[in-house]
């Protein structure tokens, strides 16, 4: 009877989610649109756009260019002229104005120190300072590729990684535990206020099986929905991103511990509040914090012991360490990846629990 | 008319006070970004660092004091090599720098070399390591190039021949720097706006229909736009209410601090922008009708509102079409009038922020209107 009544919950929300397609299509909007958004985020990561303005244009000047262009991802040069340079820096189109002055190759093949004039729109500091380090880096590779004399010292890098992960790629696939988040948790949330707020919660009270039982079905079934546009949204940063998993069984097996936790945390927050009316609010709010607080942005570790050891009381941590190294074949936290699943398998049971306890009381209020 | 218009914004606040929940909730959001804003503030920037020190000399010296000096760039720990190792293996530092032995005598035949082992997840702080080391290695045969030499150095006219025979004469447009917290607050408050005003607003009006009350208020004798109205108006209304303690908390916190002849343009902003907010919400409960499609039509609207005006990013700085895209979101002119308000010396452009947020809520009222008198038509 059990069975068959948890059958019955499920039909009834599929019957209830199919009589809007409009929520299913909005639920996968919702999941893609945080893909759109980090990567937005992403965008202002790196290459600040910058304005060049080569007065000289000599074959040195050009080395220099070609060195500024290719600093770590720093700049995106845009050649134009001087008073073109100031309208747009002025107007706040760009970060900086990078000027190569006039008889510039000259000096510098004859020995000489010439001064680059650079106008910076400092409003922001985290762009600031990148022109700030971007720069000197740049013309410290202009003067060892231009094997000027008299430099005593360069860098040499080992990298731990044997490819660079850029930063969208690295963040479209921790956005996928974010989209586990809301999405799951206001499906799986909305199916639970509905019942307090149309009144059928007291009458599953009257049935002869468990209350739990439909309701579990319910949930199921958002699950599933929500598994489906999680689903979408991995083939979309496949096929858009060009990031194919390098696991891409650990990856499912990851979102679908994702979508069954965060159900469950929907269904304890559709207790709590009963209503529809703050749960969007409510798990829109907490994913933001959630999400960057959990490795999201690069290992949780490297913003200190203290943030670090917060994340560990969030899913998402776990879940973005489980992903990123599915995605990427990344190490992000210092746990091994076996740890991060065992902690994710532990997170679902605690959530079932916790679930299932809030909405037993719920039920007998 | 008005009877009507305000007994509806009354029953809103009613609904707003009778739900602490909803309250919570429409408090969340904002503290949520607050949180994040806190956490990024203590991240952006500074990358932990280790260093080691193997050499010893005078120029091993001078190396190692120009990378302890940048405070801004590393969060550093000076260290052995093999706690180095560990603490790279534990995450507890992005990266090693090493100063090897013989520095010294490195340095006097131009061979030295400063290693650095780099955990390059991914590119974004690898690549603020790489700059910041490839400026400490500048700095040391051209100490113009370190952040003081850029700012202070050719800038006023004081230029110092470096083997690289480049310098840099930077020229900040303003006085000071803004840091990140107090940059990123306004979308805060916008955040807040946003929660209250549209999400929540929204929400009532599908909780009109679903209750039932929809069924009433059509009996009333009121034009559709009043209700409509009503609704817009308990939204503002409980944004204001919401915003104006945290506003004044901001103040007492120092962390909104406008110029004085600056407030009435910042409140203006502000109450313009729960307008908007609450118009749109209006519109969009009007529209949808459903609690459910409702709450997760409110948060993609919101999401995009929120990201495309700027929220969480500098729109100036973004590529061009993305930039086209913004300018038809009416919350990239609230935050846009917002930050002129705060961070500049005068209020160029806050007069078409402030009318486009105003003509948002004008149409949004009226879109609203009409769905309202389609819907019930059917």
């Amino acid at each position: 009877m059990a069975l068959r009544a948890a059958w019955e919950g499920a039909r009834a929300e599929a019957i209830q989610l199919r009589r809007s397609p409009l929520l299913v299509a909005l639920a996968i909007v919702q999941a893609i649109t945080f893909l759109l958004l980090v990567s937005l985020f992403g965008l202002t990561g790196s290459r600040a756009p910058t304005g060049l303005v080569d007065q000289d244009g000599g074959r040195l000047a050009r080395h220099l260019v070609a060195d500024i262009a290719a600093a770590h991802n720093s700049f995106a040069l845009q050649h134009m002229d001087a008073s073109a340079a100031d309208v747009a820096l002025r107007r706040g189109d760009l970060v900086a104005v990078i000027t190569i002055p006039r008889g510039f190759s000259d000096a510098v093949a004859r020995g000489d120190t010439v001064a680059l004039p650079v106008a910076v729109d400092n409003v922001d500091a985290d762009l600031t300072d990148d022109v700030q380090r971007a720069l000197p880096s740049a013309i410290a590779a202009f003067g060892q590729e231009t094997g000027l004399p008299g430099i005593r010292l360069s860098p040499a890098e080992r990298d731990l990684v044997g490819h660079d992960t850029g930063f969208i790629p690295y963040l479209v696939v921790s956005a996928l535990a974010l989209d586990a988040l809301v999405v799951a948790g206001v499906l799986a949330a909305v199916a639970i206020t509905r019942e307090f707020e149309s009144g059928t919660a007291r009458v599953l009270a009257l049935t002869p099986t468990h209350p739990l039982v439909p309701l579990a079905g319910r949930v199921a079934t958002t699950a599933a929905v929500s598994l489906g546009a999680l689903t979408i949204t991995a083939a979309l940063v496949a096929l858009t991103y060009g990031v194919v998993p390098l696991h891409p069984v650990e990856l499912l097996f990851g979102l679908a511990l994702c979508v069954a936790i965060f159900s469950c945390v929907g269904v304890a927050i559709g207790c709590m509040v009963r209503r529809t009316l703050p749960v969007t609010a409510l798990v829109f709010g907490v994913a933001l914090p959630l999400y960057i607080d959990s490795g999201s942005l690069e290992p949780e570790r490297f913003d200190g012991n203290v943030i670090w050891g917060v994340a560990h009381a969030s899913p998402v941590y776990y879940a973005v360490g489980l992903l990123e190294h599915a995605a990427h074949g990344l190490r992000v936290t210092p746990e091994p990846v076996a740890v991060d699943a065992l902690a994710l398998v532990g997170w679902a049971g605690a959530a079932l629990f916790l679930a299932a306890r809030l909405l037993r009381r719920g039920l007998a209020r | 008319m008005r009877r009507g218009i305000l007994a509806l914004v009354r029953l809103d606040l009613m609904l707003w006070r009778r739900s602490p929940w909803a309250l919570v909730a429409a408090l969340v959001p904002p503290l949520g970004m607050a949180v994040l804003l806190a956490i990024l503030t203590l991240s952006v920037g500074r990358q932990p660092v280790a260093l080691v020190v193997e050499a010893s000399g005078a120029q091993a010296d001078v190396m190692a004091q120009i990378i302890e000096s940048d405070t801004e760039a590393y969060a550093l720990t000076v260290t052995d090599a093999a706690r180095a190792a560990r603490m790279l293996h534990d995450q507890e530092v992005a990266a090693v720098i090493v100063i090897p032995p013989q520095f010294d005598d490195a340095v006097a035949t131009h061979q030295a070399r400063l290693d650095l082992t780099l955990n390059n997840v991914d590119i974004d702080f690898a690549d603020d390591i790489r700059r910041t080391v490839a400026r400490s290695v500048a700095e040391f045969d051209a100490p113009q190039l370190g952040i003081q030499g850029e700012l202070g150095g050719p800038a006023r006219g004081v230029l110092i021949p470096n083997p690289y025979r480049v310098a840099i004469a930077e020229h900040n447009l303003r006085d000071t720097n803004v840091d990140f917290l107090h940059y990123q607050v306004l979308p805060a408050l916008v955040l807040l706006v946003l929660s209250v005003g549209l999400m929540g607003t929204a929400l009532l009006s599908a909780r009109d229909v679903e209750t039932g009350t929809a069924k009433h208020l059509v009996l009333a004798p009121l034009p559709s736009w009043s209700l409509v109205a009503g609704r817009f108006l308990g939204g503002v209304a409980a944004s204001l209410i919401v915003l104006l303690p945290v506003l004044l908390v901001c103040v007492a916190l120092g962390v909104v601090t406008p110029p004085v002849g600056h407030w009435p343009a910042l409140l203006a902003v502000l109450a313009a922008t729960a307008l908007a907010a609450a118009g749109l919400g209006a519109a969009l409960g009007a529209w949808l009708r459903r609690a459910r499609v409702v709450a997760m039509a409110a948060s993609i609207v919101a999401t995009y509102l929120f990201f495309l005006g700027g929220g969480f990013t500098t729109i100036a700085f973004l590529p061009s079409w993305l930039r086209a895209l913004s300018a038809f979101v009416p919350i990239r002119y609230a935050i846009d009038g917002m930050r002129q308000c705060l961070f500049y010396a005068d209020l160029a452009g806050v007069g078409r922020d402030l009318l486009v947020l105003g003509v948002t809520a004008v149409v949004a009222v009226g879109v609203g209107s009409v769905m309202v008198r389609r819907s019930w038509a059917s």
